[in-house]
């Protein structure tokens, strides 16, 4: 479910400004894969980390690890997902799995990549809070390497709020997986570093939110599009002074975008749109022009809030990771996606029909058609796959975006009558 | 007739109309309420009063429920919420889902919207980290909601003493029903169809009634002469429920010695023995099961069970049977074959899913296997 950075940066005539949150928010990136290397190197164990694992638990051991999702997301975005994917079909995967976890697999067999390379991994960090898929996919690397596997387990919630049974389930795997990762690490807990580690977050998690809340502005000084492309650095960096300060450069921007009515959305914003699901990575380009050549602006999404991770005291951090989007009820998915709408007056909404992912799409169709009539907003869906290319069409998608286009044209006018 | 061949036709009656069932025991006044799979905690349902009563879909076209889940969600939920649309579990008065999948997650949720008729959806929520004590108290919390609901919506009671008594019932279920699996391995005279047939009845019958059938089968079954002429095979994957695909082993010379079935064998493997109340050995049971796709399995230990079944039964060769869409299972193939491989057992996969009638494919891939296996 994790995103990924910008795929082909354009040769810049002048350099980038280092104090700008593009240049910090790359380095970010940048020093992540680095750092995680040089550990290695060291000699440190290291570990592959699902997205939405509590990274509170590693970043206050000093462990590092690197994230999967990501480097699928870039490999995908970089041109790499079908060769990668083949791979592991000609292994006996079907092309029915999430191909995230395909070009993972992939990659723990060849261990290499130009697209985006990573060491391997001495453990893995396991979080089902988006998926069980993410269980399989670890299971088969834990098996395939022989390396330990940390799972915490957090169950898809049916209902409303998150129970005491749940929250007790949670916290007690929290604790456990501490005690695992201080034995195959050798790192040790320290409770000071923890409240630091959940201040940091904490800050990250605010400048995040904030930052995507500018959307709510018409224009909006933002193309949405840019948050998918920032997501990477929320889940790799959010324990760190590096992303709260780049997070908090980016309002900056967008504040000064407001006042100067400048935007990074190219373009007159002509309509406003909600985008559902995560990017189609491979496709990015075709995706990003078919509503940037209709003036339509991506400013709602999911991922604004899924990352940005607010708590005050340990209860609200366990409970943070029970409600990201995944692992709620429709009714409370629903109605996150309507504050959200209500916050920043999307006219439409355009659902990604994701091939890979199961759970994201099985009950989609319910949930929009619910949201559709809740906010009065015209709901149309394409299918996609975040990173095998072949499950997409970009004819399909641009009669789907034309036909959304064209609703929102005719409700626009007759507002205006 | 003989007994053996009544008792066979008895099993074929009921697996092949479950809708007849729940009217007979509608008929009777009892309650019956709806489980769907992979696992749910049917003792408990059961000692409330209720007659737990499999929902696994059927062989049927998808029409409306595709309103609700796009094509790559498997065809045992898309059936599932297909039947519930057209009133075919009217009569039931809840259905229990438990979310061990994630397709099996959504499955609730578009219930309650696509689903008209009044049968409460009752969500049952695993922990993954079922063994240690956190994980234990997890499901013993997920059980006590299952308990709420029936309690608080359809006047079911609890005791401790009567979920012993069903505790008791179900164990004996189990024993028989691995009784059955080691029996027919020995007796190649009862096709895939029939053994099919008794594996698939117990899900509409109450299993007092199911083990009555099956003991009188086994002592039927000893005093026929063993068998052991044809191809043995053994089978997994989710479900091995077609008819149609039965007749491909079964023209074949093909009989199944053992299955890691979720439909059949899974269910049987475990009992519910230790712990203070009958309530904790029914969390004990959770805690103690594995081997299962849809269940954590850190070292893959399924791959193992397989490969040592097919040993101990002499098995000539494993067969998955994939569904089609079933993501737990796709991961857990390349473990499984290669773990065959290494062993030098023959295996062969063929993708089978609820709306397929034909069984072309099928058929051709398990004619070349087994022409290999001579
Ligand atoms: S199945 Fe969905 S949530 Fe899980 S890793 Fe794949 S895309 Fe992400
Ligand atoms: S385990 Fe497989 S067959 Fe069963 S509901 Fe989930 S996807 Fe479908």
């Amino acid at each position: 479910m994790a995103e990924e950075v910008k795929k082909d940066v354009k040769p810049e005539k002048k350099p980038i400004d280092p104090n700008s949150s593009k240049y910090k928010l790359g380095k970010i990136i940048q020093d992540h894969y680095r750092e995680v290397a040089e550990a290695k190197e060291r000699g440190e164990k290291i570990g592959w980390c699902a997205s939405n694992f509590p990274q509170e638990i590693f970043q206050t051991l000093g462990v590092k690890v690197c994230y999967p999702e990501n480097q699928a997301a870039a490999i995908a975005a970089r041109g790499a997902g079908e060769k990668m994917c083949d791979i592991a079909e000609s292994d006996g995967y079907s092309n029915d799995i999430c191909a995230y976890a395909r070009i993972s697999l992939a990659y723990m067999k060849i261990k290499d990549a130009p697209e985006q390379n990573m060491p391997q991994p001495d453990f893995l960090l396991c979080c089902n809070n988006i998926c069980n898929c993410m269980i399989k996919w670890y299971e088969s690397i834990s098996k395939e390497l022989n390396i330990p596997l940390i799972l915490i387990d957090i169950p898809f919630n049916p209902d409303y709020e998150v129970s005491d049974a749940q929250l007790a389930y949670v916290k007690g795997q929290f604790l456990d997986a501490i005690k695992q990762l201080e034995e195959i690490t050798g790192k040790k807990w320290d409770d000071k570093k923890f409240e630091e580690i959940m201040a940091i977050s904490n800050r990250t998690s605010r400048a995040w939110l904030e930052a995507t809340s500018y959307t709510k502005y018409h224009p909006s000084p933002l193309n949405g599009f840019d948050l998918l492309n920032h997501m990477a650095v929320a889940v790799c960096a959010r324990g760190t002074v590096e992303a709260a300060e780049a997070f908090e450069t980016l309002v900056e921007e967008y504040k000064e975008n407001v006042k100067t009515g400048n935007s990074t959305f190219r373009g007159e914003e002509k309509h406003r749109i909600m985008f559902e699901g995560i990017a189609c990575w491979p496709h990015l380009r075709v995706t990003a022009t078919g509503l940037k050549s209709r003036g339509m602006n991506m400013v709602a999404t999911i991922y604004a809030d899924a990352f940005g991770l607010l708590y005050d005291n340990f209860d609200e951090l366990i409970k943070c990771y029970c409600n990201v989007p995944n692992a709620v009820s429709l009714e409370k998915a629903r109605d996150n996606r309507i504050k959200i709408i209500e916050k920043t007056d999307p006219k439409g909404l355009l659902v990604h029909t994701n091939r890979s992912c199961k759970l994201w799409s099985s009950f989609m169709y319910e949930m929009s058609r619910q949201i559709g009539e809740a906010t009065d907003i015209p709901v149309v869906s394409f299918d996609g796959d975040q990173a095998d290319p072949r499950n997409f069409s970009e004819a399909q998608y641009d009669t789907r975006v034309q036909g959304l286009f064209e609703i929102m044209e005719e409700n626009k006018r007759e507002a205006v009558q | 007739m003989s007994r053996l061949r009544e008792l066979l036709n008895q099993f074929e009656e009921v697996a092949n109309s479950p809708r007849k069932q729940l009217d007979k025991y509608l008929a009777e006044g009892k309650k019956v309420v709806g489980t769907v799979p992979v696992y749910t905690p049917e003792e408990l349902i059961h000692s409330m009063g209720f007659v737990p009563f499999g929902v696994w879909g059927a062989d049927v076209e998808i029409k409306d429920a595709k309103a609700y889940y796009p094509s790559f969600i498997c065809s045992i939920l898309q059936s599932i919420l297909e039947l519930g649309i057209h009133g075919a579990y009217r009569g039931l008065q809840a259905i229990v889902i438990p979310s061990l999948c994630d397709s099996l997650k959504s499955l609730g949720q578009n219930w309650k919207y696509a689903v008209k008729d009044d049968i409460l959806f009752i969500p049952m929520t695993y922990p993954q980290n079922r063994e240690n004590e956190v994980g234990r108290a997890f499901t013993k919390a997920s059980y006590e909601r299952v308990k709420a609901d029936l309690e608080n919506h359809l006047q079911g009671h609890f005791c401790d003493q009567q979920l012993q008594k069903s505790l008791d019932i179900y164990n004996e279920h189990n024993r028989l029903m691995r009784q059955l699996s080691l029996k027919l391995s020995e007796h190649d005279q009862i096709t895939a169809y029939e053994r099919r047939n008794i594996f698939k009845s117990a899900h509409f019958m109450l299993k007092e009634e199911h083990n009555e059938l099956v003991a009188e089968f086994l002592k039927e079954l000893d005093n026929l002469e063993k068998s052991t002429k044809k191809t043995r095979v053994i089978t997994t994957g989710i479900l091995a429920d077609s008819p149609n695909l039965l007749a491909i082993f079964d023209d074949n010379n093909m009989t199944i010695v053992g299955d890691d079935i979720a439909h059949e064998s899974r269910q049987y493997r475990t009992d519910a023995v230790n712990g203070e109340t009958a309530l904790d050995k029914l969390v004990d049971k959770f805690a103690n099961m594995g081997c299962c796709s849809v269940l954590f399995d850190k070292d893959r230990k399924r791959a193992d069970l397989i490969r040592d079944m097919a040993k101990e039964r002499k098995a000539d060769g494993v067969v998955v049977l994939m569904t089609k869409f079933c993501d737990p299972e796709e991961f857990d193939y390349v473990c499984i074959k290669n773990t065959l491989d290494e062993a030098g057992i023959a295996n062969v996969i063929t993708e089978i899913d609820r709306q397929m009638v034909n069984y072309e494919q099928t058929k051709t891939t398990l004619e070349t296997f087994k022409e290999m296996l001579r």
